[in-house]
């Protein structure tokens, strides 16, 4: 089943699941840095797979994504990648350092990266599963930071069979009106899942 | 009962959903906007008794339109509904004018049991 089946008030639903997701993940994550982050529309999408790699910039893109497996009722996986810069970034933020700060990766960030990601990620299936009753069950989620292309071929092997068409949120976060955090939220499903989470919602 | 409410979202589903919740309790939803700037020309065109607003919109997002709304009668009642739950942002809102705020997803009584308790200490 591709989402091309889906009729616009279904995609429109599948949107607005992926907006609440992603503002309660934002909601975690100020209450995580305790600061406020503003969020700028998010533009939601459904691709191709193989345009995902294009969306974030191809192949050998330097990207810090935090990955983690959903099973229950919508099986699959939620992942979020933001770009080398921004995953930088988001590391001063919570570590409360000025912008600019973090130049590589250490332990201490990685795992700050990974708790970030957590929070993220964690809060986004939460939200989409309090709203739709699902049983919605996360992994453990894992961060890496590497090209894109290594990053998501280690995924896809781990994962199981996924829909042709990915669910994409282009986020934009910031603080105090600069534009900091650049990310794309990922929502994959395996067959079947995107049907069950409709008929959650009444459609 | 019979209360007139204007819902703003700038997702079409929400805005179905909110419908659907609100009018199963015998309220009137007589227009809906999805976005700030089509909100404060309904709310000037409707004169509604509360209005549901949503934060994250395009073209004026919520929180400017409560001011807007605020501007155009002090006495508006309007109840924020985002999925944007921050401290910060809830007393941005409050500060603006809303009445309430209730953070996406929600409960259908949560929903119901805010626009009661704002239309009841409205004095409309």
């Amino acid at each position: 089943m591709s989402y091309r089946n889906l009729s616009p008030v279904e995609l429109d639903a599948l949107r607005e699941i992926g907006n609440i997701g992603l503002g309660n993940a934002v909601t975690s994550l100020a209450q995580l840095i305790n600061r406020r982050v503003n969020m700028r529309v998010p533009r939601s999408s459904f691709l191709p797979f193989e345009e995902m790699i294009e969306l974030v910039g191809g192949y050998e893109e330097l990207v810090g994504c935090v990955s983690l497996r959903v099973l229950g009722d919508v099986p699959g996986i939620v992942l979020y990648i933001f770009d080398g810069e921004s995953t930088l970034r988001l590391v001063d933020m919570l570590l409360g350092l000025p912008v600019g700060t973090t130049g590589e990766l250490d332990e201490m960030a990685r795992s700050a990266i990974k708790e970030i990601g957590n929070v993220l990620t964690g809060s986004f299936v939460s939200a989409i599963s309090m709203m739709t009753g699902l049983n919605m069950i996360t992994t453990v989620p894992l961060f890496a930071f590497d090209m894109l292309g290594a990053v998501l071929t280690s995924l896809m092997v781990a994962a199981g069979r996924v829909e042709e068409q990915v669910l994409v949120i282009e986020t934009e976060l910031f603080q105090e009106d600069e534009t900091l955090i650049k990310g794309h939220f990922f929502m994959l499903t395996e067959p079947g899942a995107i049907e069950r989470l409709m008929a959650a919602l009444g459609l | 009962m019979g209360k007139r409410i204007l819902v703003v979202d700038d997702a079409a589903f929400m805005r179905m959903m909110i419908k659907n919740i609100v009018t199963k309790s015998g309220y009137e939803v007589v227009g809906e906007a999805e976005n700030g700037k089509q909100a404060v020309e309904k709310y000037a065109e409707l004169k509604p008794d509360i209005v549901t607003m949503d934060i994250t919109m395009p073209d004026m997002d919520g929180i400017e339109a409560v001011k807007a709304i605020k501007a155009i009668d002090p006495q508006a009642s309007i109840v924020m509904v985002s999925a944007m739950g921050q401290q910060a942002m809830v007393m941005d809102a409050i500060q603006a004018g809303a009445r309430d705020f209730i953070v996406k997803p929600f409960q259908q009584e949560r929903l119901l049991q805010a626009i009661e308790r704002v239309l009841a200490r409205s004095r409309r």
